[in-house]
């Protein structure tokens, strides 16, 4: 690997110092889990590399029913998936945890890590864009709050400003009558899915019509992609396994899938209608069970 | 050999005598040898598939602080090598050509690993591409530009071997199918990439610490390289991480820049692959097009076989000729085939070579007919396990051999009983007949028997001896050119000596390879070790209990034939009450003035001089050969096309006489995953012009814990005339048998046929959708 | 720009070390490299063979994957700290005994991430032994025989037999 100057900040105040002096020629490393694969092969090279992962203050899970989960960004993913908190109230996000990779990078990687290196195939974005989660971005001074829709760019780049760091993730209280899962085609469990989908359906309690629905896709575009055509053929309708299908259907037809040695763009189309259809089963069942 | 005939070590689970080292990382491999002054390698690879190499400018790599040796491949003054004589054809970093992607042309010798990389990087080099041929049919075609100008039609090499009139047959038979097959390139797997560590103690002297199963092979290429006297070239046999055959029993680049950067600075050099090195550049399983026909009778009675192979063996010829043969020779096991035809191309192109893989050769063809058997009982209407008993070879009575019509000699074959065990295991056929389809999984079951051969035997140096010295406190070392890849082989040599010599397996400590003190050994590949080291290792056993029986007969007045050693204690056979215990007999033949030296030396030439004829597929490949018989359950996700084992797997073994029962069920159940459903469900090298798109394990899936079958194994005993204590070659046949039972089990579940490994999720899938008969959208 | 060698303090195998190692070192080459702690391996660096697995704070990582810098201040165990003296750890006896070892390679990060899993878990279902070792890839022996040994340790540490 390339050399690089190497800082370890203590608080978050130090590491937005840092940034807000080196700006574009700085990059933060949190677990490493992703960033150095691509370090390692020379494809990335940063002159200054700030290790964040010390920075215990952002290392924790906090839940009220009012403000709903606060997550913060260093939290490793091993974290999120064992916690009882998480286990009882967001049960999707430990679901999703318990496939993402194997135990020893969870063990060391970070949500906020995760979430930040911006990789469409990546597990958590597209289940927190269904559950409407938001970012806390911190610079020196300022925080602004922004919807994870909005953080992916483009591949491998996201919303963050050269001076800012993602300090929180933020899980609303979903609506009484909701249910979430996320389902993605693996050959070997911990596989980078091939592609992957994440249903939310919220449920009138009066009709047990569908209110809102959020599908978001993971490995079928450059960005976890939330599919609103697909969403639209839910919204408002009493939902039966034929909806849930059209809803897949639409939703392949939204995606802007890729071809590599995994799976032809074709293939992945095909399949984005069987996961979303999979995913908001299991998630209307949840909802149903209130 | 009785089966009355009690062991006392040999037949028992024992613990590994190398299993200590390795659970507690004290075990050195290649890339932990460390030498005072080491200086780190790196080889300079071509970026063409094929390319003349203009000029090569090292000056700035030379100029890098830190850098102590550059080479390129002008410093071999035009050596060649190759696996035999007639196909000396590589060179140890190319000169004029290059001929696959990646080729090493130049390397250099720094610091450390990382100033190695970047003056690596400073090396300039200029090439004229030329085009390339990455497609064996289109190789074959007259006009195609030649890979080597001295092979013209980009022939590796060819067989054609007509044994019988399969056309007769064809004609005579109920039922004649021809298929087409296809075997995919696939890496070794091997997770330790190849190493060596190589340093001039003085000018005369070369040693080398280097990761290959075969030490005996660079230790003579070596010495030709660098006109050396075979004396003074020193091969040091690290422990192994695992060597599948090809490049752990084979060159590669940096096994030959590592001496040659050691001679120029005087330091030892290390050079340690990368995982990406590799999978793009090492040896790979041949990717092998099969079209097979295969007559039959009414009640599915093989009448005949005729093949049509083409296999792509990449740049260089290596050890394909073996494994074209490998392909060919055995199709004649596991069941009784009167006619069989084959013509058979190893084609050159500008891939990375193709070489030998666990389940060599036989592997691809036993793939194809076995699905084909399948395809053929479902025909017919018969059950597929029983279209096997019908054709299965009967295990001959003791003192007779059965004769295949390639002259194969076959003492022992339980295959039989290893399908029928199998069938039992598995409750067959309940569970073939049990209920396929719930919700979106099928489920399914599938079977099928193979071969391997033991104890390859080919031309060159096939001979392997051991040497056993006692020493004076009783305990004893063993030596032998045999080499441990994690196969278990210390293991029972140490066993097989304990057991002549009447001690425990504790008392023998067997030396790791080192060709200065252990005699030669071709090496373990071809399923060799346990049948000619095992008979060496006995031998040499044998010649050290007589010598030291000679002493114990003294003290009785009676000949040493008289007597035996057995639980440590010598005694006369007629009257147990007359015994030495084993440390006085020791004591007494080391001590007694002038004292003797007890050195026990045995050599293993069973069957050498009776090599096989390549040209017409004639005789024995091997000293032996077992018998495997494997049946997998799979559940199939209709809607994705993902495959899954199911723990519902066993395998049936013959081999002969497991001499380390546990070993033989891990080699077992580890060759029919790691190298047989590997290749049914998960590994293929994608390739686009020369290059490996994938190398990389994320992007080259190798079959892991979570979706491994709790295969169990069942031991077959049959008691081999031929090997030692009975002993026949464990574990390659399950490399042949798990692919075709996987297909099979999947046809079994869905009804559709894999004809092309591997069953990747998106293959099945299409497959399923075209048998809905519903066009791919 | 050259990066400065840092100093780096932590714990392995219960000694304190105290050493500087350049930024963009691995911690799996300080391990075996400045160290001559050899037994953890490399076999793929691209995160995928779990060869080089160890364990920090109890949890099982893999060292290819961490730069050196970031064990600062941990507890760090490899292979060569499992045993006590010659006694061997029950993850080791139990793979000796049942035949679980083959060519050796994967084998001290399969005992680490076994470890950290038993001593996180000590009475794990097989799904959780398989999950455990998903990351430690072998070539040789199927995993058959390495779930059942480490099944042979449970038992016995549960009291059955």
């Amino acid at each position: 690997m390339r050399e690089f100057e190497y800082f370890a900040p203590k608080t978050v105040k130090e590491a937005l110092s840092l940034l807000s002096q080196y700006k574009e020629e700085a990059k933060i490393i949190a677990g490493g889990q992703s960033l150095l694969v691509i370090m390692r092969q020379g494809l990335f090279t940063p002159e200054y590399l700030i290790d964040v992962k010390g920075i215990s203050a952002l290392d924790y899970i906090n839940h009220d029913e009012g403000k709903g989960l606060r997550i913060g960004a260093l939290t490793i993913h091993r974290a999120i998936e064992k916690s009882p908190i998480i286990q009882r109230h967001f049960k999707v996000l430990s679901e999703m945890e318990g496939n993402l990779a194997t135990i020893q990078t969870r063990n060391w990687g970070t949500i906020g890590g995760n979430l930040c290196h911006g990789d469409p195939a990546g597990d958590p974005a597209p289940v927190f864009i269904a559950l409407m989660a938001k970012l806390k971005l911190a610079s020196l001074g300022q925080e602004r709050i922004m919807e994870v829709e909005e953080f992916s760019k483009d591949y491998l780049e996201v919303a963050l400003e050269p001076n800012e760091m993602l300090v929180e993730i933020q899980v609303p209280t979903p609506p009484p009558n909701t249910g979430t899962a996320y389902e993605k085609l693996m050959v070997m469990k911990g596989d980078m899915g091939i592609v992957g989908a994440a249903v939310s359906i919220t449920l009138s309690s009066k009709d047990g019509v569908c209110k809102d629905a959020r599908i978001a896709l993971s490995n079928a575009s450059s960005i976890p992609l939330r599919v609103r055509e697909a969403e639209r053929r839910l919204i408002g309708k009493v939902l039966n396994d034929d909806l849930l299908a059209e809803a897949g259907q639409v939703a392949s037809e939204e995606a802007e899938t890729t071809s590599d040695v995994h799976g032809s763009a074709e293939y992945r189309r095909e399949m984005v209608k069987v996961f979303v259809r999979r995913a908001a089963r299991k998630a209307l069942e949840r909802a149903r069970a209130g | 050999m009785s089966k009355e005939e009690r062991h006392s070590v040999i037949g028992h689970p024992m613990p590994r005598v190398d299993a200590r080292a390795k659970v507690t990382g004290q075990a050195k491999y290649a890339a932990d040898i460390e030498l005072p002054g080491m200086l780190w390698g790196k080889v300079k690879r071509s970026p063409y598939a094929h390319a003349r190499i203009l000029n090569i400018d090292t000056s700035k790599a030379e100029r890098l602080p830190g850098v102590k040796a550059v080479t390129t491949g002008k410093d071999f003054g035009g050596f060649r090598w190759g696996w035999i004589g007639t196909t000396r054809d590589e060179e140890p970093l190319a000169v004029t050509k290059v001929r696959y992607m990646y080729e090493g042309v130049a390397a250099v010798a720094a610091i450390d690993e990382d100033t190695a990389e970047e003056a690596c990087e400073l090396i300039e080099v200029e090439y004229e591409p030329l085009p390339g041929l990455f497609d064996p049919f289109e190789a074959m075609k007259e006009g195609a530009p030649l890979v080597h100008e001295d092979r013209p039609g980009n022939i590796t090499t060819e067989y054609h071997w007509n044994f019988g009139d399969v056309e007769k047959a064809f004609a005579e038979s109920y039922l004649v199918r021809e298929d087409n097959f296809k075997t995919p390139r696939m890496a070794k797997g091997y997770i330790e990439p190849p190493a060596i560590v190589a340093y001039w103690p003085d000018s005369d002297h070369l040693t080398v610490w280097i990761a290959k199963g075969s030490p005996y092979f660079p230790y003579r290429i070596l010495a030709r390289c660098f006109n050396l006297p075979l004396n003074k070239v020193r091969v040091i046999q690290p422990f192994i991480g695992a060597d599948f055959g090809g490049t752990k029993n084979d060159m590669v680049n940096g096994d030959f820049a590592a001496p040659i950067l050691a001679k120029k600075t005087g330091k030892p050099v290390k050079i340690v692959y990368t995982q990406f090195e590799e999978l793009a550049t090492c040896l790979r399983r041949h990717p092998v097009w099969i079209t097979i026909k295969t007559g039959v009778t009414k009640d599915g009675i093989l009448n005949a076989i005729q093949t049509r192979l083409v296999a792509d063996g990449g740049a260089y010829t290596r050890m394909s000729p073996l494994s074209l043969y490998l392909m060919g020779c055995c199709m004649t096991l596991p069941y009784k085939l009167p006619n069989f035809k084959t013509d058979a191309y190893c084609v050159f192109t500008n891939n990375p070579s193709s070489a030998a893989m666990r389940g060599h050769g036989i592997y691809h063809t036993r793939f194809a007919a076995d699905v084909q058997m399948d395809m053929i009982a479902e025909e017919l209407g018969i059950d597929p396990v029983e279209i096997r008993l019908r054709n299965a070879i009967e295990n001959p009575e003791p003192g007779e051999i059965y004769h295949t019509v390639n002259k194969l000699t076959i003492g022992s074959c339980g295959v039989k009983e290893c399908i029928e065990k199998v069938a039992q295991a598995i409750n067959w056929p309940e569970t073939k007949k049990a209920k396929k389809v719930d919700g979106y999984l099928a489920h399914g079951v599938g079977v099928a028997a193979g071969t391997y051969l033991s104890g390859a035997r080919l031309t060159g140096h096939a001979a392997a001896a051991a040497v056993v010295r006692i020493c004076e406190d009783g305990t004893v070392n063993l030596l032998t050119g045999a080499s441990d890849v994690g196969q278990g082989s210390d293991t029972v040599m140490s066993a097989i000596a304990a057991e002549v010599l009447g001690l425990e397996l504790k008392d023998v400590d067997i030396k790791r390879v080192d060709t200065d003190y252990t005699p030669v050994d071709p090496g373990s590949f071809g399923s060799r070790v346990t049948v000619y080291a095992g008979e060496a290792t006995k031998r040499a056993a044998e010649d050290a209990k007589r010598q030291l029986l000679e002493f114990a007969a003294k003290e009785f007045g009676i000949k040493p034939e008289a007597m035996d050693i057995k639980d440590k204690k010598a005694f006369v056979k007629a009257d147990h009450s007359k015994s030495i215990p084993w440390l006085r007999l020791v004591r007494l033949a080391c001590y007694t003035t002038p004292g003797n030296v007890i050195i026990g030396r045995g050599v293993s030439t069973r069957g050498v001089g009776q090599v096989p004829n390549w040209e017409t597929g004639e005789e024995d490949v091997g000293a032996n050969y077992s018998f495997t018989a494997e049946a997998n359950e799979v559940e199939v996700d209709l809607e994705t096309g993902v495959v899954k084992c199911t723990d519902n797997s066993v395998i049936a073994h013959d081999c002969g006489f497991p001499l380390n029962p546990p070993a033989v069920e891990t080699q077992v159940q580890g060759g029919a995953y790691h190298q047989g459903v590997a290749a049914a469900l998960y590994e293929e090298f994608k390739m686009d012009n020369g290059l490996t798109t994938n190398p990389n394990l994320v992007d080259y899936k190798r079959p892991r814990a979570y979706e491994a079958p709790m295969t169990k194994v069942i031991h077959v005993i049959t008691n081999d005339p031929f090997g030692p204590f009975g002993a026949k070659e464990a574990s390659e046949g399950s490399c042949c048998t798990a692919p075709p039972a996987v297909i099979n089990a999947i046809h079994d579940a869905t009804g559709i046929w894999i004809k092309e490994l591997p069953a990747q999720p998106e293959k099945v899938f299409w497959a399923l959708k075209e048998k809905r008969g519903k066009p791919p959208s | 720009m050259n990066g400065e060698p840092k100093e780096l303090k932590l714990t392995i195998n219960g000694k304190p070390y105290e050493l500087k190692v350049k930024p963009q070192a691995l911690l799996v080459d300080v391990l075996r490299k400045n160290l001559k702690l050899t037994g953890t391996k490399q076999g793929c660096l691209t995160s995928s063979c779990g060869a080089c697995t160890i364990v920090i704070d109890g949890k099982a990582v893999k060292s290819c994957s961490i730069l050196a810098l970031q064990a600062n201040g941990h507890e760090v165990t490899t292979i060569e700290g499992l045993a006590d003296g010659d006694k061997l750890h029950p993850i080791q006896e139990a793979f000796i005994e049942h035949g679980a070892i083959e060519c050796g390679f994967c084998t001290p990060g399969r005992v680490m991430s076994t470890k950290a899993l038993l001593d996180e878990n000590p009475n794990p279902t097989r799904e959780e032994i398989r999950e455990a070792m998903q990351s430690n890839l072998c070539a040789d022996e199927g995993y058959v025989k390495y779930i059942e040994a480490v099944e042979i340790v449970v038992k016995k540490t549960q009291g059955g037999s």
